[in-house]
């Protein structure tokens, strides 16, 4: 058997699949036990309904996107591996440098199927579970102690008078997520400036651009549902300015 | 009733704890133990020697990007939603604006058990509808290769992230630009004059979220009449 059929061979489709279906089960368990725990506490099943309507509306698109990743890696790693690592732990953007990276310290000159080997194969293979698994490892070790010590905190501030989770706590988060959203803005607008050359102008314009028609989009859904009371808005802005942005990037691509 | 309410999310919350460090365990095990059953069924383990080179060339960037990961994504995405996403991945991208979107889609506030509650639904419901498409995606791959592999459709695909967050800007940065622009500003100042930071973008989310998190304060300060 070619190295080809060896990575895209049955048994490897039965080991990742395996792998996934542990997976699957896992969130399966997790959802089950959060709606009953919903409604042990007395939340409105009609609450807990739209939160799902809503995420698997919003996943679809990015989902997508995870696929191209599976359909780009498959190239030079057959099907069944990037499968894996993009349903388990995988981000896009790190899949790719690390396998790189192994591909490299393997002795071949490039991530490609024509200089493919089992050893490299199985070399690339360890390095991308071993780079990104600290998340769990440390989950693992120090997950439930770290819980319990930002539980005690909020405790803390409940006895100082705020509600439970309200007040600063609340602001702390959507400030966390608007520093994290200014990160990857600014690195846009740097890369523009300074992308080829500090200062140079001359940098990658299209994630600005493209980040720019999604904000625009956000605002028409907002206004949609915001002045207009259409509900339904609500629901798809977040996928359906994401579609537009997306549907915007190809545009663009295509006139400039 | 709302003691008892804690109580009951108390003792769901340490089961969460249970089983998600279980499958955690479980997941580290199958994760590293599957390129050595390929190996041996293929007779080729891996070459350590060079699995050290290319992880100090490149795993500890990311090991410290995971840590990072874990101490600012637990508190975000609680206990049950965390433990699922450190399993299945794509947190920046996709788990963490879903389960945000969430939660204010029914407006629960954080550090609640409804918050929890929400949280842990939505990246459960999240995962499952990547992992069906993908599943989907694969046994298709072939037919459907050439239409998602368009050269004209790359440009949509390459910009997902842009898309989102430009979409998320708006959301959150209207009614708390006070909080938003000095980061914003600093990160941009950064990033063009250290253009090397921006293949490192997500490092950059602990300073920028911790000046974000100082100005919220000191804004819940001036709201609030200083530590009440």
């Amino acid at each position: 058997m070619s190295v080809v059929q060896n990575l895209n061979s049955s048994f490897m489709y039965m080991l990742c699949g395996s792998i996934i279906l542990v997976v699957a089960l896992i969130c399966v368990l997790f959802l089950v036990r959060a709606w009953r725990a919903g409604i042990a506490i007395g939340m409105e099943k009609e609450k807990m309904r739209r939160v799902v309507v809503s995420s698997a509306a919003f996943t679809v698109l990015p989902s997508i996107g995870i696929l191209l990743g599976v359909i780009a890696l498959s190239g030079s790693l057959g099907v069944p591996w990037p499968w894996l690592r993009l349903s388990v732990i995988g981000a896009l953007h790190y899949e790719t440098q690390v396998a790189q990276a192994a591909a490299e310290a393997s002795g071949l000159s490039a991530l490609s199927m024509s200089q493919m080997t089992m050893g490299a194969f199985t070399t690339i293979c360890l390095l991308m579970s071993m780079c990104i698994m600290w998340s769990l490892i440390l989950s693992l070790i120090f997950g439930k102690a770290y819980s319990n010590r930002l539980l005690k905190v909020k405790k803390g501030s409940k006895k100082e008078g705020s509600p439970a989770g309200g007040g600063f706590g609340d602001l702390a988060m959507t400030a966390m997520f608007v520093g994290l959203i200014s990160a990857y803005v600014g690195s846009y607008i740097g890369g523009l400036i300074s992308g080829n050359g500090r200062f140079s102008f001359s940098g990658d314009w299209m994630p600005l651009a493209v980040a720019a028609v999604g904000a625009l989009a956000m605002a028409v859904f907002v206004w949609l549902y915001e002045k207009k009371k259409h509900v339904w808005a609500e629901s798809f802005s977040v996928a359906g300015s994401m579609l537009i942005a997306m549907i915007a990037a190809v545009v663009l691509k295509m006139i400039v | 009733m709302e003691e008892q309410k804690y109580l009951q999310f108390e003792k769901y919350n340490q089961t969460t704890h249970r089983i998600g460090r279980l499958a955690c365990a479980l997941m580290t095990v199958l994760l590293l133990g599957a390129p050595f059953v390929i190996g041996w069924r293929y007779g080729a383990m891996p070459d350590f020697g060079a699995v050290s080179r290319a992880y100090l060339a490149i795993g500890l960037v990311w090991m410290i990007s995971s840590a990072a990961e874990f101490l600012i994504y637990f508190p975000m995405l609680g206990a049950g939603g965390s433990y699922m996403s450190f399993i299945t991945g794509n947190i920046i991208n996709l788990k963490l604006p879903c389960a945000v979107n969430s939660r204010d889609l029914v407006e629960v506030k954080a550090g609640t058990p409804e918050n929890e509650i929400v949280s842990t639904i939505s990246i459960a419901v999240s995962a499952l509808v990547t992992i069906t498409i993908l599943a989907i995606g694969v046994m298709i791959l072939i037919p459907l290769q050439p239409i998602l592999q368009a050269p004209v459709l790359q440009p949509a695909f390459d910009n997902v992230v842009p898309a989102l967050f430009g979409a998320l800007a708006y959301k959150y940065y209207r009614g708390h630009l006070d909080i938003a622009l000095p980061p914003l500003l600093v990160m941009c100042i950064l990033f063009t004059l250290v253009p090397g930071l921006i293949s490192s973008t997500s490092m950059m989310i602990i300073p920028s979220g911790a000046l974000a998190i100082l100005l919220a304060w000191l804004s819940y300060r001036k709201t609030n009449g200083g530590l009440q």
